[in-house]
């Protein structure tokens, strides 16, 4: 596949981009939205932003479609604990390089069902995703296929890893696990 | 400790240690005097803070986010507010745009110059430390006058900002500016023309372009690389749409990029010349008008319990980009969950890319010029495996060694 | 206050170490702040050192995090007596923003005896001289006590 190994100096048109997904993904991919951001003092749109839900099965293939755009730049994984299923962000980004206003940031959703809690990892293509693969592997309990350091990175070594702090089932911090300091 | 083929001996710096964001522990491999590899352990400042913040309304979590770093305190509170305005739809006058940009500038000239200082201090140049320590004043007057404390000003709010920049407020940022235009050239000077610094700072703790983007470095480090990646011009917020910001590369002023200490270095020195020329349009073109959204408190709270949705909000820091992440839900008080990104989290990786082939005299200035914030170092333990004998090294020998090189390099 | 009695025991001034156990680093920052020509605390002989062993003085800051509890109990047994403790700022005092977390250890005088309090979010630098200057009193009365157990000179 092809894929830049550096950021590109033009950019594609935000349109472009959600035309390309569309067509390729079709069904897979649910509640694409691209926002506008305004400010200024001629309240004019400043920047965009795409919102978009993929399922489990097609995720790898949607961070290649959008790495032949420009070499992915990876920011953040958030994600909560919704009942059933546990909700992953994937913060990413397009076009830093490009110029004035194009840069287009992208929040990729996917759901993980608690009985099988398993993500394929990102390391090999982008490997500044280890910090944020290992922070959701000890404070949700979701397991990375192919990330090859997986020890605590932010609880101390001492810690009882059955607790998953970010969990709000029975796996989370009970009353006790809690301190008041004051 | 002895140079011998295939020992390589495991050196633990940290956790408590000189220029650092979190105290942070690391393992050096050093080989002799050369540093084979490095792994990095962070985790001794995490308090909890996005757990805390699922008891608190939005309100109540500007404070808790505010002290999350005390250098860059107002980048956490705007990144944050943002992304609440986000979330909840709402849209912020154009007077409180531009107080935010003055403000968020301000900061970037004092956490800059509270870095070059410390880098000076690390290599030995105690004088441009000091000095630099004295240029900073100025920068914490302006803040105080505006805002009314040092560190951690709680200005900003969901909706706009909570203080207004008065005609006497005015005349301290003007004077301010002058006394920088006037005076930080002397520092500069000093700093850059000197062939000591060139030389200890020239090829050491090098990043290369490739590197930098696999990565995923921010801010000065990836400028320092010879990328032109700047979210103030990229992806502009606030008043920034109008303002001609260019990313500074070193390519535009030595012509070259090695992607060292030294091109961080002088990459910070010159966004500090243009923050001053930023602060000084934003006061030129300050409109007129409201300073919130919405001035009374319980309002603005019953219009954030209805609101619901996910906002997103990333800006650029003195260290980088900062990224926070908000979720709120209808009918809810409470945050349902907040994630931060803050800069260094993701300039930590490429730390031990930077490590490689260094002496081991250079860590200190290595580990500073990702401007971390201040700590100080701890002691260090240096086991020889063979024998088992241990020897403690302090932060003080340590330091010394780094000033050691610097005289060995102006005797030589 | 019989200032002469004092002067007698004080045969140096006190040297600091500090230690940052989860803070922020504003309360950090003011302390460097302290050092510098504005403030100057080293016009009083106070200065920064590099290890705990050398010090009189011990400057906490943070609400101690459960990574950083051992490792402040050990810096503080390696400061040989008479010493004293500092907590500076409001993190150390009481837990200040962080008061319920899964990964605190509580405020500094639930690891280790503290002497005096600095309050403030971060405390002024005039502040801390001014806990300084107490701690210093409080190091005299702790030196005072020694020699009248009969340590030596």
């Amino acid at each position: 596949m092809t894929c830049r190994p550096e950021y590109v100096k033009e950019s594609s048109d935000p349109k472009e981009v959600v035309a390309c997904i569309e067509e390729r993904f079709g069904e897979d991919v649910q509640n694409l939205e691209l926002r506008e951001y305004k400010g200024g003092l001629e309240d004019a749109v400043q920047y965009h932003l795409l919102w978009l839900k993929v399922s489990r099965e097609r995720f790898l293939e949607l961070v290649d479609a959008l790495r032949e755009f420009d070499f992915l730049h990876f920011q953040i994984i958030s994600g909560n604990d919704d009942g059933d299923v546990v909700t992953l962000n994937y913060h990413v980004a397009l076009f830093r390089e490009a110029g004035k206003g194009k840069r287009l940031g992208a929040c990729v959703s996917v759901e993980v069902p608690k009985t099988d809690l398993v993500m394929p990892s990102l390391w090999e293509r982008i490997p500044g995703v280890e910090y944020s693969e290992r922070e959701m592997r000890e404070m949700l309990g979701i397991d990375f296929d192919g990330l090859p350091n997986k020890a605590l990175v932010f609880l101390p070594e001492d810690w009882n890893e059955d607790i998953k702090p970010w969990r709000r089932d029975e796996t989370g911090p009970s009353e006790a696990d809690v301190r008041e300091l004051s | 400790m002895a140079v011998g083929a295939g020992k390589t001996y495991k050196v633990p710096i940290g956790p408590v240690h000189v220029g650092l964001k979190e105290p942070i522990t690391a393992w050096l491999d050093v080989d002799g005097e050369r540093i084979v590899d490095a792994t990095i352990r962070p985790g001794a400042i995490h308090r909890g803070i996005e757990f805390m913040a699922r008891e608190r309304n939005p309100i109540q979590v500007i404070y808790l986010a505010e002290r999350i770093c005390g250098i860059c305190s107002f980048t956490h509170i705007e990144c944050f507010v943002r992304a609440v305005e986000d979330a909840a739809g709402i849209s912020v006058p154009k007077r409180a745009q531009y107080i935010r940009t003055i403000v968020l500038e301000l900061e970037r000239i004092h956490s800059h110059v509270l870095w070059a200082g410390v880098a000076c201090y690390t290599f030995g140049y105690d004088s441009a430390f000091n000095l630099g320590m004295i240029l900073r004043e100025k920068v914490m007057d302006v803040l105080e006058v505006l805002t009314g404390n040092r560190v951690n000003y709680g200005t900003g709010t969901i909706g706009g900002v909570r203080r207004d920049i008065t005609p006497k407020v005015e005349k301290v940022l003007r004077d301010m500016i002058t006394f920088y235009k006037n005076e930080f050239d002397l520092f500069y000077n000093v700093a850059t023309d000197d062939p000591i610094t060139m030389a200890r700072m020239r090829n050491v703790g090098v990043l290369s372009p490739e590197d930098a983007v696999k990565y995923c470095a921010l801010g000065p480090t990836v400028r320092g690389s010879g990328h032109r990646v700047d979210l103030r011009w990229s992806q502009p917020y606030e008043a920034y749409g109008e303002l001609d910001v260019q990313p500074v590369v070193p390519q535009d002023l030595t012509g070259e990029v090695y992607g060292d200490v030294y091109d961080r270095f002088l990459v910070r020195v010159l966004e500090v010349y243009q923050s001053l020329e930023i602060i000084e349009k934003c006061l030129d073109d300050l409109p007129e008008g409201d300073l919130m959204w919405e001035p009374n408190l319980p309002k603005l709270l019953n219009y954030l319990k209805r609101a619901d949705g996910t906002g997103v909000s990333s800006i650029e820091g003195p260290r980088g980009d900062d990224t926070h992440v908000v979720k709120l839900t209808g009918g809810e008080e409470n945050v349902t969950w907040w994630k931060v990104r803050a800069p260094t989290y993701a300039n930590g990786v490429s730390w031990p890319i930077m490590f490689r082939n260094n002496d081991l005299a250079d860590a200190p200035l290595i580990i500073n010029s990702v401007d971390p914030c201040i700590s100080c170092m701890e002691r260090m333990l240096v086991t020889e495996k063979k024998t088992g004998s241990k020897q403690v090294v302090t932060r003080a020998e340590l330091l010394n060694r780094c000033r050691e090189k610097t005289r060995k390099v102006m005797g030589a | 206050m019989k200032l002469d009695r004092y002067l007698d025991i004080l045969t140096k001034s006190i040297w600091v170490f500090n230690c940052n156990s989860g803070s922020c680093n504003g309360c950090d920052i003011e302390i460097v702040a302290t050092i510098t020509p504005r403030y100057d605390i080293e016009r009083f002989g106070m200065k920064l050192v590099g290890t705990p062993r050398h010090a009189d003085a011990l400057l906490v800051t943070g609400p101690v995090t459960k990574y950083m509890t051992e490792r402040l109990k050990r810096i503080y047994a390696q400061i040989p007596d008479p010493k004293v403790v500092i907590a500076i700022g409001n993190c150390a005092n009481s837990g200040d923003v962080f008061y319920k977390s899964y990964n605190l250890d509580g405020p500094v005088d639930n690891v280790i005896p503290v002497d005096v309090y600095v309050h403030g979010c971060p405390p002024r630098p005039e502040a801390i001289i001014e806990g300084a200057a107490k701690a210093v009193l409080k190091l005299e009365k702790m030196k005072e006590e020694l020699q009248k157990a009969g340590a030596p000179q």
